[in-house]
């Protein structure tokens, strides 16, 4: 295969050249593309949570690393988005100090944090699932849901509970601790809507699979191509 | 490439990789066993301490993992405070911070390649649920060589920023940042098939 062709070739050929893993593997297996993906974007939700990077609420290390778990989940659907967190969090366990703060290593596996970091592969799951859940194009309000339930509920669901058990402190009032991270959480799901919304209009490969287009008052969509 | 891991030739660097990560982890789970109270708290103090006077290692590193964590620290120790006691929140604050920073001992005494070796060891029995153990250690290994040029990529969307005399903001730099990324993969994808990766 030449890289001409995959470059410059139709969605379908790309597809077909490097895209999605081939039946005679195992079920799930990761083509090229998939494998240059998953690892771009845990390299994303790496790169913003490095130091130097944004504080929303002064000098309290929020980062900006749960906006990469809904873009990630949002672009790459709910498969690779998980697929790229676990990588990330592979890295992460290694040793790398790439969570907010600089921290990292196995130490922050078994932290208070721990459940919010495994919450974040279920998160990016959610989000994925609820933006690609149609075959149409998402609409801004999709994704507003999708960051919503998938990048907050999720991973607080996940997260309160574990981090409950670490400090034992009591449930209802772990939960009510972990309200302190609400609004930047929200910021970041408002944020996350905007910025996919602009990129589904702007840089729709980015999504490597096409959208019917939106239903037509008069009722039957235009021909399109078929979902994936 | 930045990493927690600290050069050294004492007996933590010496223990290889798996049964060193299996040894901290039933020290961890072992301290998470006991109940909350002052002597467990004093207990787990020791035993933390004494994993960190070592040679090679040293209790200004247990210091510094710390001072890594003290955010976490801050926050449970406030969150505890506030609705337990301070017998409880001193036992329970102790015990996140010596858990923490024993795995910490982990990522210090061990390089970063060393530990995906032992990890793509640890993944090889998923081969029995049909999972390539060799694609997720390419998985690791592009990632791991992506975050330096993506960090490259976010700086120079940031100094572009800069000089057009636009702030520090994230809604100004996600959309061009992520759509250089998405085309870094592209080219990713293309490379990598092109070396024969299907």
């Amino acid at each position: 295969m030449d890289q001409g062709t995959d470059r410059h070739g139709t969605l379908e050929e790309r597809e077909r050249i490097g895209g999605r893993g081939d039946a005679e593997g195992p079920s799930w297996s990761l083509g090229a593309q998939d494998v240059a993906r998953v690892a771009v974007f845990a390299a994303l939700v790496a790169v913003l949570g490095l130091p130097g990077s944004f504080s929303v609420l002064g000098a309290v290390p929020i980062t900006a690393q749960t906006f990469g778990v809904m873009l990630a989940g949002a672009v790459l659907g709910p498969r690779l988005g998980a697929l790229s967190i676990v990588v990330f969090l592979a890295l992460t366990a290694a040793g790398l100090p790439l969570l907010a703060g600089g921290r990292g290593g196995l130490g922050a596996f078994v932290g208070p944090s721990a459940g919010y970091m495994l919450g974040w592969i279920l998160g990016a799951f959610a989000v994925g699932l609820i933006v690609h859940a149609s075959p149409r194009k998402p609409s801004a309000l999709r994704v507003a849901l999708a960051s919503i339930l998938g990048g907050i509920l999720v991973i607080y669901a996940v997260g309160v509970p574990v981090q409950s058990l670490v400090t034992r402190l009591p449930l209802g009032q772990t939960a009510l601790a972990s309200l302190v991270f609400l609004p930047g959480d929200l910021l970041k799901a408002a944020l996350t809507t905007a910025v996919v919304s602009t990129l589904l209009r702007a840089y729709p490969r980015a999504f490597r699979r096409t959208w019917q287009p939106a239903r037509r008052p008069s009722g039957r969509p235009a021909a399109a191509h078929a979902p994936r | 490439m930045l990493t927690l891991h600290r050069p050294g030739s004492g007996p933590w660097h010496r223990l290889p990789a798996g049964r060193k990560s299996v040894l901290l982890m039933m020290l961890v789970l072992g301290l998470c066993l006991l109940p909350t109270s002052r002597t467990s708290a004093a207990i787990t103090a020791i035993v933390c301490a004494a994993c960190f006077a070592v040679p090679g290692v040293g209790l200004r590193e247990l210091l510094r993992q710390l001072c890594a964590a003290r955010w976490i620290l801050g926050v449970t120790a406030a969150g505890q405070l506030l609705f337990l006691g301070p017998e409880e929140a001193l036992a329970n604050t102790v015990r996140v911070a010596a858990t923490v920073a024993l795995c910490g001992l982990l990522a210090l005494t061990t390089p970063v390649s060393t530990l995906l070796e032992a990890l793509e060891r640890a993944l090889r029995p998923l081969a029995l649920l049909r999972l390539d153990h060799r694609r997720a250690a390419l998985v690791l290994t592009v990632a791991l060589s992506t975050l330096p040029v993506l960090a490259g990529l976010a700086r120079q969307v940031r100094e572009a920023q800069r000089a057009r005399g636009g702030g520090h903001s994230l809604r100004r730099f996600a959309l061009p940042f992520l759509v250089l990324a998405l085309k870094h993969a592209d080219a990713l994808g293309d490379a990598l098939a092109a070396r024969g990766v299907r």
